[in-house]
């Protein structure tokens, strides 16, 4: 092989929770791109760093258990291993705990591929005290294997100079032997017999592909040859019936059964370590009275240290913003410019680019603290508290945080969606958390409460909401579930990861590419929302903006038709085309709107409590605003699942105001 | 061979310790256990359970920590090996080795008065509701154990008695 002009591909390949991240950004730094594997929405990050002459690009693979897919992740993982080997692969160990991730790394280094295995967290296995000869392991496996610590970058330059050793010389010496019953030995031999055969061209092993061949259930994935697959039949029939497990049991059985014995080798007999301080912290935060209200408290703060803290900031930004804008809009020569211009780039473009920057710092605070949960290990501890609540929902445990922070805001709890292991769940936990009630159309409630009700009764309306939030997530997740429309739920199988102390250093680097990210996914998707909201209000150039003439009110009259029977008028549903944009200016559309002295007043005479009650549900069910559903998109990284949240909020919402108005209607309200 | 249970998923309680002898027989769920390094031969252990129920804690031998709920635990069979006294799984007449006190220091030496320390044999001859009755195989001496107490002894079966 002659690598030395071209790039390297190394791929970054290990079972979760073994410090896959970190690692990854620990070596390419800021050289990061994103993307998404294709025609899934998982995303792809790629980075790239300077190893000597040559230039690398590293591939971070979802995390995966094994090569036999279980998961969407380990589908993808499984793909791009078969269909574009990469040069090198980059496998992660956990030091504290080598059997767990041996499985994986006897199949990875079965593949005839040039490897190299991190063993990660060596300095949390040195505080447990636990002791290993590495060579073993290493002349077992056939590769290098070199201790480091991503977190403190311990070990990363001998893990870097191993890397460039094996690029210079890609040859890899030997495969691993792994023992197995002697007819699936025979089955194995026979099958890569036939491939030798086949005169194939790949730089994968040849026994590789005959376990990969037997293992695999997905039909696509078989060989094309005709020898191979009539082969692979035969023993694939003939040993369905002889073993009493399925060929992928009874292959990881062979796996594993070769990784106890290394790891007993490789840790010189030592017995299974317990992780003293994990096992204390557990006895706390897992207590089976106390484990509730800690993980409350914690959320508490967590929800206060977001919103309590992001708030004021967000409105400091914004309100900073509109000055800015105000100072801009006097200068004299914005204002030579045309009105419609000034107007465009002002009430547009201005305001636009206002929201994408309003939202940063309740993303990166959300970041952070979700960091510092995730990090430390106790996300696992809360998933474990949660789950049963969220089971009932099709949903894992983890949901439950991210659907929590809705009711702050929803925009990063859709980013947070990511933390969600499966994509079944990240799929309906991304559908549910726009009805979650979040501050912007709390603004409307209490606005529009105490417009319409009596001090007393106002608040009782607003714990309404929150019930009838609460209910919508529920009911919608009774639905998704029956209807299945994320796929087949992934088994529930959780690992429970010792504690750690988070380093500042991962934690900013993470929050940092969340904002990033934020900003080159979602930004120009919400500035885009708000110029077509603008140009409704705002065309044709010669009206008022906003009034019954714009195309905003022609749209709100030819809407009449839907809203009529909702008690919601033409001036309302283009209040509720201003609330695309953001929540918050529904109330200030609604002023625009009943342009005048006494906005108030004019809306107590137009509107009943009772079409008040009916708009406000309307508010509370419909799309939250653009800067959601744009992130929705970039999550999902599908239109399907993106049209789906926009249709599904929109009717639900009509069908609750409906009901509502109708019944009330019935009742002799008005 | 030896005869294999289920385990009853009204017999879960943290401290028992069972062989899996079977994974179940939902395809993924096997699939995903296995390729964790859960295989049959693994002894499970069970820590805890969540607060809220059905979610349940356990450990591999080989020291992993891992989270399932009730009803793939339920589909495994996972032949126990030790558990607290007072559970479900203890058989009247069997005798069983104590593998560990695990109440306080005064716990100890009340139980080690009657004769009631690790290794000791014990000799089930009554279970239930009420107060556990065992002898004290060494000693010959009959027990009354209350719940509280039974709890917190954790016997082991005995391996060449098999049943």
């Amino acid at each position: 092989m002659n690598k030395t002009e071209a790039s390297v591909t190394i791929a970054l390949a290990a079972i979760p929770n073994s410090g896959k991240t970190t690692l990854f950004n620990r070596l390419t730094g800021s050289g990061q791109a994103t993307g998404n594997w294709p025609g899934v929405s998982i995303e792809q990050k790629s980075g790239s760093f300077v190893l000597g002459e040559h230039s690398i690009n590293l591939i971070d693979l979802p995390g995966a258990y094994a090569l036999s897919p279980v998961t969407e992740e380990e589908r993808v993982v499984r793909n791009y291993f078969l269909q574009s080997p990469p040069d090198i692969i980059l496998n992660i160990l956990d030091a504290r705990n080598l059997y767990r991730g041996l499985g994986l790394t006897l199949q990875m280094a079965l593949s005839g591929l040039p490897m190299v295995v991190a063993v990660n967290m060596i300095d949390e296995a040195r505080r447990q005290g636990i002791s290993f000869d590495l060579k073993v392991l290493s002349q077992h496996l056939g590769v290098p294997v070199i201790e480091l610590s991503a977190r403190t970058g311990e070990g990363i330059p001998d893990l870097k100079q191993n890397l460039y050793k094996v690029i210079k010389y890609p040859e890899k010496t030997r495969n691993p032997h792994i023992s197995c019953p002697p007819l699936l030995e025979k089955a194995f031999s026979e099958i890569t017999e036939a491939i030798n055969q086949s005169g194939i061209d790949t730089r994968l092993d040849h026994t590789f592909l005959a376990m990969r061949q037997l293992e695999e259930d997905d039909p696509e994935q078989r060989a094309n040859d005709d020898k191979v697959a009539v082969v692979t039949r035969q023993w694939y029939r003939r040993l369905k019936q002889s073993l009493r497990t399925s060929i992928p049991v009874a292959c990881a059985s062979c796996r594993f059964n070769a990784a106890r014995g290394l790891a007993m080798e490789v840790l010189h007999d030592q017995p299974a370590f317990e992780d003293q301080l994990t096992k204390q912290l557990d006895r706390i935060f897992l207590h089976r009275f106390f484990g509730l209200p800690i993980f409350f408290l914690l959320m508490f703060l967590f929800f206060q240290g977001v919103y309590g803290l992001g708030g004021p900031l967000q409105e400091l930004l914004s309100s900073g913003f509109d000055r800015a804008g105000t100072w801009l809009a006097s200068q004299a020569m914005t204002l030579s410019w045309p009105i419609w211009l000034q107007s465009f780039f002002f009430d547009g473009l201005w305001q636009g680019i206002s929201v994408v920057i309003s939202f940063f710092p309740i993303i990166a605070l959300f970041f952070l603290f979700m960091s510092l949960i995730e990090d430390s290990g106790y996300m696992a501890r809360a998933a474990f508290l949660m789950d049963r609540l969220m089971h009932w929902l099709g949903l894992d445990g983890k949901a439950f945080i991210t659907l929590l922070l809705g009711y702050g805001c929803n925009v990063p709890a859709v980013m947070g969606t990511r933390i969600l292991t499966s994509s079944y769940s990240r799929i309906l936990t991304m559908l549910l958390i726009p009805f979650t009630l979040c501050t912007a159309r709390l603004q409307i409630f209490v606005f529009l409460t105490a417009l319409f009700f009596s001090p007393v009764i106002a608040p009782l309306i607003i714990l309404s909401l929150y019930v009838c939030s609460f209910g919508a997530v529920i009911l919608t997740g009774l639905l998704l579930k029956f209807f299945q429309i994320g796929g087949t739920p992934e088994p529930f199988i959780m690992e429970i990861p010792p504690y750690r102390l988070p380093t500042l250093r991962s934690i900013s680097l993470r929050t940092w590419y969340e904002l990033k990210d934020f900003f080159s996914r979602a930004a120009t998707l919400i500035v885009a929302g708000v110029l077509i909201v603008w140009l409704l209000i705002h065309m044709p150039a010669d009206v008022p903006p906003g009034s019954a003439a714009t195309w905003a009110g022609q749209l709100g009259h030819m809407l009449t038709p839907v809203f009529h029977p909702l008690g919601i008028g033409w001036q309302e549903t283009v209040a509720l085309i201003f609330g695309f944009i953001a929540k918050e200016i529904v109330v200030g559309g609604l002023a625009v709107i009943y342009s005048g002295s006494d906005v108030a007043g004019q809306m107590i005479s137009h509107i009943t409590p009772l079409q008040s009650i009916s708009f406000m549900l309307f508010c509370l069910l419909y799309t939250p605003c653009i800067a959601t559903i744009a992130t929705i998109w970039s999550e999902s990284r599908s239109i399907k699942i993106t049209l789906l949240s926009l249709v599904s909020g929109l009717g639900i919402a009509w069908i609750t105001s409906f009901v509502f108005y109708q019944s009330g209607l019935l009742f002799g309200f008005h | 061979m030896t005869t294999t249970q289920h385990m009853p998923v009204s017999a879960l309680q943290p401290q028992i310790e069972c062989i899996i002898r079977s994974l179940g027989s939902d395809d993924k769920t096997v699939q995903r256990l296995a390729q964790m390094g859960i295989l049959p031969g693994t002894h499970l252990h069970i820590i805890r359970i969540a607060p809220l129920g059905d979610t349940i804690e356990v450990t591999g031998d080989q020291g992993q920590s891992f989270a399932l709920r009730q009803q793939e635990i339920a589909a495994m069979t996972c032949e126990p090996v030790a558990m607290p006294l007072d559970s479900e799984l203890v058989k009247v007449g069997q005798t069983y080795r104590i593998r560990a006190l695990v109440g306080g220091k005064t716990f100890r030496q009340r139980m080690e008065r009657s004769g009631i320390k690790e290794k000791k044999l014990l000799q089930i001859k009554k279970t239930g509701n009420k107060p556990v009755l065992v002898r004290q195989v060494d000693l010959n001496k009959q027990v009354e154990l209350g719940r509280g107490e039974a709890k917190k002894i954790i016997i082991e079966r005995i391996s060449n008695e098999q049943n």
